[in-house]
């Protein structure tokens, strides 16, 4: 399974990727960066006009306008900046959700089109966690990447010109300091990730134990097995304290190593402000101005190592979209269509298995029903699969109908109305075409169980459905999507008798005038149809009709003869 | 983790031998859940939840308020080590300064490293005994008569209970920090009066203005997140259906998609609006703090021409005055938000805790004879006890899988439904024939009996309602025909008698997938096919060895010659029980003593 995950993108392609989706958006990223460098520079108004005061003040030469004027200049400074600041970030907020939300609809887009076998092999778990945890994570991350990006990386930068522009040595103090960071920085990311994503997985497994217990609460209350899963929850409830405690730990010993840098940073100030005002390089508000600037640049330093693993998993969740989006099309081309079924010498094998098709030839002419019958295991849901091109054959060829539809044993009621559920397949249908595809299937005593009819809100969320509804629901989806190809596999298998009478019937419909291809649960399904394949490890072992194959004593004699022993 | 580095937090050669400081201990014993009485609003269960763990938290709120005078006075000191130092050129000074600066830092960060943990474990502490609170109480009910909780509770016990257990960072932070506050102005009143005076007023205000602004900010930022997690749940529906899209074909990729295209635009204009909030916020606040600052600083200045104020006192009063804009920026960013998200969470708590308090049924009648069981006198086993001490009536703990001989019976009682009137004797096996409608009201008038009123089922002839829950589920297992399989191994899920689990398994027929029990099933079973999801939960519903089972459609995904051999194993595995079979297979119905047949037909 771990061999056929699907791709993650790797820097280059994500950064390439990124770089397409952000066209349109382009010039105003350059002017959202040129404001971001200026309002960062007029934040630095304000300490510079303090350091003047004091100096003013010391030399005795300052008066209420100077300080009315400094006032002054320093509240529009703060207002400047400010509104600056904000401008920037609410424009690069903006264009980050906008790239975001066209990325995510590529997404899904292109996972509705991946062809089958390939998520098949990845598992549907991976893609679904990309479209939605990965999605969930780098829009999160906004809010604290957005300002690391810009307002912080430009106040450092600025900070850093205006301390060399002040007094070049301050600056030169603060790069002596810097090993500090880079290795708490280091120590960080080779720590924290691990943490956290101990912390991440403990937390899905606690949300896994407590969605198990909501939805299976019949169970839990049948068998009373509140003592058992409450203490599951709360084992797993515990093991996320434990590890959200760690990472805790983890984030307060980065302070500390933080916290060291700052120290030194600024007691390198008071180290050469020392010197220069001693030499007389320097005065005293210059050494306040480079205290208020060194003050003002360690904030925004610590903000940008805590964000840097945020930063990272947004990055790696981006990997993981962009690695679905650029998966290359390919339609499956396993050979022409045509408006019959056939196989010639199809062999199948799940991984490194014996084969689970070996050497089955088939044809189904238009029009015609044929059944597919034998023993669990015997490789019917494969040949199903093979036909309906979700598994590529390892030899042999199939050619099949151009509009083809599966309805298996697993169904999906999607969130939103019955309506939408119904018209996936056919967004134009009528109200009269859904109604009429309703009557034909016996679905329509399901609507007067509904209280708003078709547009009662059904899946997750809505009005509860049982599985013998939903399944209805599909069979008339099948209709009105109108195929020239129906394979259903055990489709109606989930009834108990007393709805396969009514199953059976809506599939009888759904199947009325195409080429069908049935996996018989009940036999007496495949009684009716035109033809019946016996299939056994694989192989194709009788066929005929229900009568010549009874009459024959073979394989489906015996199967028959099991079954309605049964009924009795 | 690794062996050089034994905690695994990165630690280099010098410090990997210390002890880590208030690592979380073994799961915490004797917490008690939260009572949540009819009286109890919003506000004051969380009140009462932050005031829950002092031993935790005002420790950490003097660690707190430790870091956070000892943050304020970084600027001072560096104010005054320029005074002293730089303005004199003593060396003496500057070395003095230099150590004066170190200690602080020394101090303050041992602080802020003991508050940190301190508090970290205090939110995890409240979380873990809010969620066993909602898990006995709503989740798993030991009185177990309650509604299924709906799918809100899952939403509740993760995000609500983190939201409201943060609420305990109120009594510590902000404490902390309007102490801070309080000592920058006792230390501006000392430099000058009216600049002390001017903060004591400033600083609500501004705290007052920004919590404004951060409140519509943060509510809108939850109803944007809000927006979002429906288009990621849209996003889920959709992938999860994928095998059905894939189905029906090309057209239905296409209008999925559009579909999700929608809801993703949606999503955009609201993540545009948060943003221009944002904006917003930050003008405002920045204009409030700038002005402030200018303000205070103005007035210093005037002070200091006018020589009210020395030199060194200004360059005091501008590090105090910097020092001031992180704890406003603070309470009014974080804690407000913080107060406004909790509030709201623990509304939405009690509401769950109050919707699923299902009224205690009567009092326990007994039974005609008792039956007995072998841990009814028994202590609970050591190392088997709850977090918590659950309150519940000494007979009736609910059998638990996993410990032998969980009855001495003399015989199983006798089962009686009344509408539609049904009767199992004791070691009988009947079949119930019926309609779907009617065989799911008998199905869950069996699990719920005393929930609705058109069934009453009876047992040894005692009305249920007047028997406990407990009491009743000792005597009565009902297997549901969707039955959940919990993640773990097909043993763990099978559990029950392990006397009975290799029969069980035998006799479900899930002998040829589960030749090793101890594979694991996924979340949900969903490693498994769902047919062979059916034969474990059959299984399962066999090694529980109940005096009286009730098994509602247990084989509708299982294939007919699969059905025929349970059907010839079921007898055996419940001899001298009694088990009521509610299904509509012909295989099945045909191994019973007797079949009620409720379809008009008659049967064998």
């Amino acid at each position: 399974m771990s061999g056929h995950v699907l791709p993650v993108a790797d820097g280059r392609q994500t950064a390439r990727e990124v770089w397409r989706l952000s066209h349109g958006h382009r010039l105003r990223l350059a002017a959202t960066g040129v404001l971001g460098i200026v309002s960062t520079g007029v934040d630095l108004i304000p300490p510079v006009a303090i350091g003047y005061l004091v100096d003013r003040v010391r030399t005795e030469t300052a008066g209420l306008g100077t300080v009315l004027t400094v006032t002054a200049v320093m509240v529009v400074a703060a207002v400047l900046g400010a509104a600056g600041t904000a401008v920037t970030i609410v424009l690069a907020t903006r264009t980050y959700h906008t790239i975001l939300a066209t990325l995510r609809e590529r997404l899904v887009g292109r996972a509705m089109t991946l062809p089958q076998h390939v998520v098949e092999r990845a598992g549907t778990g991976d893609l679904i966690s990309r479209s939605s945890d990965d999605v969930t994570a780098v829009a999160d991350a906004a809010p604290a990447v957005i300002p690391a990006l810009t307002v912080t990386a430009f106040t450092i930068v600025v900070s850093l010109g205006g301390l060399a522009a002040l007094e070049w040595p301050y600056a030169a103090a603060l790069a002596v300091v810097l090993p500090v960071y880079v290795l708490a920085m280091r120590w960080y990311l080779r720590t924290g990730p691990r943490v956290y994503r101990a912390e991440r997985t403990a937390m899905s497994a606690r949300a896994q134990q407590i969605l198990e217990s909501q939805r299976g609460y019949a169970t839990v209350l049948g068998f009373g097995l509140a003592g058992p899963r409450h203490r599951a929850v709360m084992t797993t409830s515990w093991e996320v304290a434990v590890q959200s405690v760690r990472a805790r730990i983890v984030q307060s010993m980065l302070s500390a190593r933080l916290n060291l840098g700052e120290c030194l940073s600024l007691a390198a100030v008071l180290v050469v402000g020392f010197v220069l005002v001693g030499r007389g390089d320097s005065t005293v508000g210059g050494a306040t101005t480079a205290m208020l600037l060194v003050l003002r640049l360690l904030g925004p330093v610590n903000e940008l190592l805590f964000v840097i693993d945020t930063l990272q998993s947004a990055l790696a969740s981006l990997n993981r979209m962009i690695g679905v989006v650029t998966v290359p099309a390919e339609r499956n081309g396993s050979g022409p269509a045509t408006t019959a079924v056939r196989l010639r010498e199809v062999v199948f094998r799940y991984g490194d298995g014996p084969p689970a098709l070996d050497g089955v030839s088939l044809d189904i002419a238009p029009g015609q029903r044929v059944a597919v019958v034998g023993v669990s295991g015997a490789g019917k849901s494969t040949l199903a699969a093979v036909v309906a091109g979700i598994h590529r054959p390892e030899a042999g060829t199939v050619a099949r109908p151009g509009r083809a539809a599966v309805i298996t044993q697993e169904v999906h009621v999607f969130a939103g109305t019955l309506r939408e559920n119904l018209t996936l397949a056919a967004p134009d249908a009528t109200d009269r075409d859904i109604r009429a595809a309703l009557d034909a299937t016996g679905a329509a005593d399901l609507l007067d169980q509904l209280p708003d009819g078709v547009d009662t809100a059904v899946g997750a969320g809505g009005h509860p459905l049982t599985d013998a509804q939903a399944q209805q629901i599909a069979l008339t989806r099948l209709l009105l999507a109108d195929p020239e190809l129906a394979i259903l596999d055990e489709a109606t298998a989930e009834a108990g008798s007393t709805q396969a009478g009514p199953l059976d019937h809506a599939a009888g419909a759904a199947l009325a005038g195409r080429t069908g291809l049935i996996i018989a649960h009940r036999l007496s399904q495949a009684a009716e149809c035109d033809r019946i394949v016996v299939l056994d490890r694989g192989r194709i072992v009788e066929t005929g009709t229900h009568h010549e194959l009874v009459g024959s004593g073979g394989t489906y004699a015996e199967l028959w003869e099991a079954w309605r022993a049964g009924q009795r | 983790m690794t062996r050089t580095d034994p905690v695994g937090l990165g630690r280099g050669p010098l410090t990997r031998w210390l002890p880590v400081i208030l690592h979380a201990p073994a799961e915490p014993a004797g917490i008690r859940p939260f009572a949540a009485g009819a009286g109890l609003t919003p506000g004051r269960f969380l009140l009462r939840v932050i005031s829950s763990v002092p031993r935790v938290s005002v420790p950490a709120m003097l660690f707190a308020t430790v870091w956070q005078v000892g943050e304020a006075a970084v600027p001072v000191v560096m104010g005054l080590a320029i005074d002293r130092a730089l303005a004199t050129g003593d060396a003496g000074q500057l070395v003095l300064w230099l150590g004066v600066l170190v200690a602080l830092y020394v101090a303050l960060t041992t602080a802020a490293r003991l508050a940190l943990r301190l508090t970290a474990y205090a939110v995890q502490l409240l979380q873990h005994r809010l969620r066993g609170t909602l898990s006995s109480g709503v989740l798993h009910p030991d009185d177990g008569t309650g509604r299924a909780p709906d799918g809100r509770v899952v939403s509740v016990m993760t995000s609500d209970v983190a939201r409201l257990a943060n609420a305990v960072i109120l009594g510590i932070m902000p404490v902390s920090r309007v102490v801070a506050i309080g000592f920058i102005a006792v230390s501006l009143l000392a430099t000058h009066w009216l600049l002390g005076l001017v903060v004591l007023v400033g600083a609500p205000v501004a705290v007052w203005l920004m919590g404004l602004l951060s409140e519509r900010l943060s509510r809108d930022t939850r109803e944007f997140q809000e927006l979002l997690a429906a288009t990621v749940g849209r996003a889920t529906d959709l992938v999860t259906g994928y095998r059905v899209v894939k189905g029906i074909g090309v057209r239905a990729e296409a209008e999925a998609t559009r579909r999700y295209r929608q809801a993703s635009q949606e999503t955009l204009v609201g993540a545009r609006r948060n943003a221009g909030l944002l904006g917003r916020f930050l003008v405002g606040s920045g204009a409030v703090t700038g002005l402030f600052v200018a303000a205070v600083m103005g007035l210093a200045g005037w002070f200091a021409v006018d020589g009210q104020l020395s030199i060194g006192r200004l360059i005091a009063a501008v590090g105090l005055t910097q020092a001031l804009l992180p704890q406003i920026e603070s309470i009014a960013n974080l804690s407000i938000p913080n107060l406004a998200g909790a509030r709201a969470s623990s509304a939405r708590i009690l509401d769950v805790l109050r919707d699923n308090d299902s009224s205690t049924p009567a009092p326990d009648k007994t039974l005609p004879y008792e039956v007995t069981r072998d841990n009814d006198t028994s202590t609970p086993e050591p190392g088997k006890t709850l977090p918590y001490e659950v309150t519940r009536d000494n007979d009736t703990s609910t059998p638990e899988p996993g410990k032998t001989l969980p009855y001495e019976v003399t015989r199983p009682p006798v089962l009686e439904v009344s509408e539609p009137p049904v009767t199992v004797g004791p070691g009988e096996l009947v079949g119930v024939r019926a309609d779907d409608r009617t065989a799911a009201r008998i199905a869950g008038a069996l699990l719920d009996p005393w929930a609705g009123d058109d069934v009453h089922v009876r047992l040894d002839g005692v009305p249920v309602r007047e028997l406990s829950p407990a009491t009743y589920r000792s005597r009565v297992t009902v297997a549901p025909h969707r039955a959940m399989l919990f993640i773990g191994t097909i043993r763990d899920n099978v559990a029950g008698n392990p006397e009975l689990t290799d029969t069980a398994v035998r006799a479900a027929a899930c002998d040829d997938f589960a030749t090793d029990l101890g594979v694991p099933v996924g979340e949900g079973g969903n490693r498994l096919s769902g047919g062979q999801r059916q034969r474990v939960a059959l299984a399962r519903a066999l090694a529980s060895d109940a005096p009286v089972l009730v098994l509602h459609d247990p084989t509708t995904a299982v294939d007919s010659v699969t059905e025929h051999a349970i059907a010839g194993r079921l007898r055996g595995v419940r001899a001298g029980r009694s088990t009521l079979l509610i299904a509509s297979s012909p295989a099945l119905l045909g191994c019973c003593d007797r079949v009620v047949d409720l379809l008009g037909e008659a049967a064998p």
